[in-house]
Parts: structure tokens; sequence; C-alpha cells
């Protein structure tokens, strides 16, 4: 029997025994299927129901002040504001308690000095109605303001249009990047981020129970009496926690394009602009982090001589992937430092960044598949390490 | 009737880990057509024992060949059922046996064909398709029998292959067993039980990771004047425990 047809029936084997628990199939595969599908529908459902919600709330507005003009008033009232006149105080107890107690949303104070008007609002900045209400105040104060600039400026014998707008921005000026360019630039922003959250988090029980697991069960000294070489083993294993892990990004990926392709509105995102190399980079690019987490994961877990103790080490440890997927997301692309590309975890997923955008940068991508390649085959040899060790079956009596 | 060749040969086998001394200078002989029971209190040894025999563990010094070779070269003509039974719960019975005949490189049909008689015999027939998560610790213990025996191994390991069945059920394990025996496998059963290991032909008493008796049962018994097996243990783990206590204040 050849070494590839035992690795395919322990990965078969796996495989099998994983996709038998109900929760697998839950977290592993509907999970990221609709992930996508449900955030494209649900959140703008959920979004635009509060901000009708909130629109149509009347708030409730103190204006205190003698010189209150009348048609600032009218323009509040328009926003759904139930205005409350009130005459100018210095002491503001009484008013900020009724704000903090929810009976006034906020508290506007006007006061004329000279041919200024100064304006001094008191608003709850934890309380979404308080805040919305300042926002109405504001759109208010900003919208009678520019009646009362244009109406001095006439006053003055100026033409107004010319005096307050004297810069024009063509119309017709044009952003030099597709559509299809621009779509991926958004994706760039997130893709290799969310990427990374999945990659780390949907390997981390596999790899436990593969390793860990089997130890605990009793399966794994089973398993070491079969006619396989340890690295064999671990190949199988390997390869299932890959698969598994790749299905799940595959379905993450597939329900992405769904909800771009069938659910965004003409607002938000749609389908990016790559071409076939950098689709297909983009695709090794996947593989690779893919695979390069799960033998590092697995690695770490073969160490660990309990479910619990393997659980305690790879939860921290995946911060040692998120914590630089984070820090690709501020990195410029704009004439990036090749070193970057060497980085762990920082060079495949700037890969990703700079496919997205369709850029096919020799250099870099020699620098990011050598040296990924490098980091999975040590972290394999790592793994292979720890899963010679003999101690892999413990309790000797 | 044993060979003039043994199975396996272990050659003044001992076994550490770290400061823990688990097997220390073993020499033995392992042949076909005998079983041997390998009798032992907990930390005896036996486990480990029995892990060298399956080549999972490499003795620290001496060395444990197989007829002609390294014991880890010949796994395929060793089947190994351990204590804990390490069968997968959410695959039947039958794709767990199926999963080690194929890293054996057995055909699915034969490996199916043996399986299905030899579940007769334990009484586990219907039980094959079934889901093990739902099995009683007698059918998983049957189940892993079946799985150590489907590529038909010239040796066969038992970490207490009787514990948890039924009066039945481990009076027709013994019988397959006895049925290996004269059909010239050799098989070593690890148990605490010592009326089960009378069945067998040979027994290897290890007390703190010594063998501290190697024979036929009835020769054992007429040269340590026991009654029974358990006499012998008691007797010889005694012996034992005097020598070491002796042997340490000689060294103090």
């Amino acid at each position: 029997m050849s070494s590839m047809k035992r690795i395919t029936t322990i990965a078969q084997r796996e495989l099998v025994d994983f996709a038998r628990d109900w929760r697998t199939i839950l977290t592993m595969v509907l999970v990221p299927l609709l992930l996508f599908p449900l955030l494209f529908i649900g959140l703008p459902l959920v979004i635009g129901g509060e901000a009708q919600e909130l629109a149509a709330t009347e708030v409730k507005v103190l204006v205190r002040g003698d010189d209150v003009p009348s048609d600032f008033l009218g323009l509040l009232e328009n926003r759904t504001v139930d205005v409350i006149p009130g005459p100018a105080v210095s002491n503001h107890t009484v008013d900020d308690q009724a704000v903090r107690n929810g009976s006034l949303h906020m508290v506007v104070q006007w006061n004329l000095s000279g041919e200024i008007h100064e304006v001094h609002l008191r608003h709850l900045s934890t309380s979404s109605l308080s805040a919305d209400a300042r926002q109405r105040v504001l759109l208010s104060l900003s919208e009678w303001e520019s009646i009362e600039r244009e109406h001095r400026v006439t006053e003055a014998g100026l033409n107004a249009s010319e005096t307050l707008d004297p810069v024009r921005i063509d119309p017709a000026s044009e952003d030099l990047a597709s559509e299809g360019e621009v779509q991926g630039w958004l994706l760039s922003s997130f893709i290799p981020l969310i990427l990374t959250m999945w990659v780390v988090t949907s390997a981390i029980q596999p790899s436990i129970d593969m390793t860990a697991g089997e130890r605990e069960r009793g399966s794994l000294e089973a398993l070491l009496c079969a006619p396989a070489r340890r690295w064999e083993l671990l190949a199988g294993k390997w390869a299932a926690v890959s698969a598994i892990v790749l299905i799940g990004v595959l379905l993450q990926l597939g329900g992405l394009m769904f909800a771009l392709t069938f659910l965004a509105g003409p607002s938000l995102l749609s389908t990016p602009d790559v071409g076939v190399l950098a689709l297909v980079l983009l695709t090794v690019a996947v593989f690779a982090f893919s695979v390069m987490v799960v033998a590092s994961e697995l690695a770490l877990a073969i160490r660990s001589k309990s479910v619990k103790e393997a659980g305690a080490l790879l939860a921290p440890a995946s911060l040692a992937v998120i914590v630089p997927a984070v820090l690709v997301q501020v990195i410029n692309l704009d004439g990036v430092e090749a070193f970057w590309f060497a980085v762990p975890v920082v060079n495949v997923l700037l890969a990703m960044r700079e496919l997205l955008l369709n850029q096919v940068d020799p250099l870099h991508t020699l620098i990011w598949l050598s040296t990924t390649t490098t980091y999975t085959a040590l972290a394999l040899w790592y793994a292979q390490r720890q899963f010679n060790r003999e101690d892999l079956v413990l309790s000797p009596s | 009737m044993p060979d003039e060749l043994p199975l396996v040969t272990l050659d003044k086998v001992s076994k550490q880990f770290g400061d823990v001394h688990a097997l220390d200078g073993v020499t033995a002989r392992i042949d076909r057509h005998t079983s041997t029971a390998l009798i032992g209190g907990n930390g005896a040894g036996k486990t480990t024992l029995l892990r060298i025999l399956a080549g999972v563990y490499r003795p620290s010094e001496g060395s444990a060949t197989f007829a002609d070779g390294d014991l880890t070269l010949h796994r395929r003509r060793i089947g190994v059922m351990t204590e804990s039974t390490g069968l997968h719960l959410r695959l039947t019975a039958w794709e767990n046996i199926r999963f080690h005949a194929r890293l054996f490189g057995i055909d699915d049909g034969l490996a199916r064909s043996r399986s299905e008689s030899l579940a007769l015999r334990l009484g586990l027939g219907a039980a094959l398709d079934r889901r093990t998560e739902g099995f009683s610790r007698g059918m998983r213990q049957k189940t892993a029998l079946i799985r150590s025996l489907v590529h038909e191994p010239e040796l066969l390991l038992l970490d207490e292959p009787t514990a948890g069945l039924d009066i039945t059920s481990a009076r027709a394990v013994r019988a397959l067993i006895e049925s290996l025996v004269e059909e010239g496998r050799g098989v070593v059963w690890s148990t605490h039980d010592l009326t089960a290991a009378t069945v067998c032909d040979r027994a290897m008493v290890m007390h703190n990771g010594q063998l501290v008796a190697d024979g036929q049962v009835g020769a054992l018994l007429v040269e340590h004047d026991a009654q029974d097996l358990e006499a012998l243990y008691l007797r010889l783990t005694k012996e034992a425990t005097r020598e070491f206590k002796a042997g340490m204040e000689a060294l103090s």
C-alpha cells in the first residue's frame, strides 16, 4: 500500500468522523455559507429599521433665550422636534437633570451678542434619542445659518452665490479606477481580516479533536499500532483539517460572491475586477495561508497532553495570527516595502490585498510564495517532531 | 506446540520515562501456538511491555526482535487490542474495522467477510453496521477484537480483552483465542483476571517493571508450590518486594 493511499485513508476517516457531528455541519458549513448573505440582508434591514424608528420619534428640545429666531424654531419643528421655549438661565442644574432622566432630550441656550448668535448645546451622548436630538438641532442650525449668511451677503450688495461659493468642482470629474477596481479595493480592506479570523478559529477545533482528542479517547494508540509511518498519520490529519478549513473558506467566499451579485444594492459592493492570473494567485494565497495556519495549530495541539491544555494553548496562540492580520489592514500598499512580503502571516495577507487590486508584482509573489512555503514546512517539521515523541501515548503501567 | 524459532525475542529490555523505570531487564520469548498471560498489578509494566511488543515504544536498553528483525518493522504481523478499545464512536463498527483493514492493505470485501465471520462467533453480527457510540463496553471490546484480527496477525496482543464482558461473551472470546492459538498464532493476554489467565499456556508475572516469573502455568505452580495463579502471584510479588527491600538496605 502506498503512502499516498494510507494518507488518503486517514484523511477520509477523519473527515467522515468529523462530518457525522451535526454541530460540525452547523458551524463549518452553514455559518460560513450564510454569514455574508445574512449580513447583506439582515444588517441593512436592522440598520434601516432602527434609523426609521428613530427618525419618526419626536424629541423634546428646550430652547432658552429671548432672541431665538422664529424661522429657526420652524426648521426644528420640521424635523419632528417638540420645541419647548423658555427664558435664558445661568444655572443648568434642573435642565441637566431633565435631560438625564429623559423628560427632555436636549437643551439649546440662545444668546444674541451684537451680530453674533451664540448657541450653547447640552445633551447626553449615551442616550440615542438625545444624540439624535443634537443631530437634528445641528442640521437645523446649519440650514438657518446658511439662509442667514445669504441674507447678510445680499443685504451688503454682493452676489451671494459668487461670494460664498467661489470654487466650483467640475461635476464631470472622474475617478480613473473602474467600478470593479474600486470594489476590489473595498474588498481588500476586509477580506484578508475576515479570512484570517475564519481560518484561525475554524482550524482550532478539528486540530485539537484529531490530536489531543484522539489521545484522550485512546484511539491514537490503536492508530499508532497500525502499519503507517507517523509522518503519514500526521499528513492525513493535516490534509483533513486543511480540507475542513478550505471548504469553510470556499463556502464563505461563495456566500460573499452570492451576496455581492444578488443581494447588495447598487450603492454597496459588487463583483471586483480581478484578472485570471491574480485570481489564480489569490487562490494559491488562500490555500497557502490556510495550510500554514493548520500546520501551526496541529503542531501546538499535538504538543498538548489533553484537550483542555490544547484549548488553553491554541486560543491565545491564535492572536499571533490575528494581530498581524489587523496590522496588514493599515499597511499602505502604494510603494510598499518588499520585506513585508517575508514577514510571517503578514506576507500572504498583504499579497491577498494586492491581488484583490489586480496587482501582480513578480518580486512580491516570489517572496510571499517562497517564505510561506518555508514557514509551512517549518510548522510541519515541528509537528512531525512532536508526533514522533514516544510520550504521545502516555500512562505507562 | 511452540516452534523452535520464537515469534518474538525480548533480550534484557528496559524502558525508562525520565526517572521512572517502567521495565527493567526483561528477557523472554513469545512463541507461536502459545497463549501467554501477562499478569501484574497496576504499574507493574504490563502495558509498557505490550507497547514495546506492538512497536509503539522502543526499548531504552536491550532489544525486542520479531522472528527475523526489529518489531517496529513488523507491524503488519501484529494485531493489537488496547485497553481503551480506541474506537471512533461516530463511525459504525464496520467502518472502524474497515479503516484499520485499509491501513493494513486488506481489501474491503475480504475485510467484510472476515469481520462478519468473527462478529458471528462473538455475537456481534447484527450490530456491525451500527454506530459504536451506542455500544455497551462489551460490544466495544468485541469490535476492537475483530479490528485487531481482521488482517490475520501472527501475534495478537490483548490488553484486558474480557474486562466488562458478560460470562457468555467472555467464554466466546476465550474460545476464539484458543482457536487462534491452535491455528498457530501467538497470543499475549494482559489481564488482572487470574481465572481467565488460567486458560493460557504460559504465564509471565510482572512486578515493579521486572519479570519475576515466566513459564508454563502448571510448571510454575509446582515450582512455587502454589495451588493456583492467585497464590502464585501473591507469593512471587511478596518475594520480589522482599528482595527489592533487601537490595535497597544493602545499598544504603
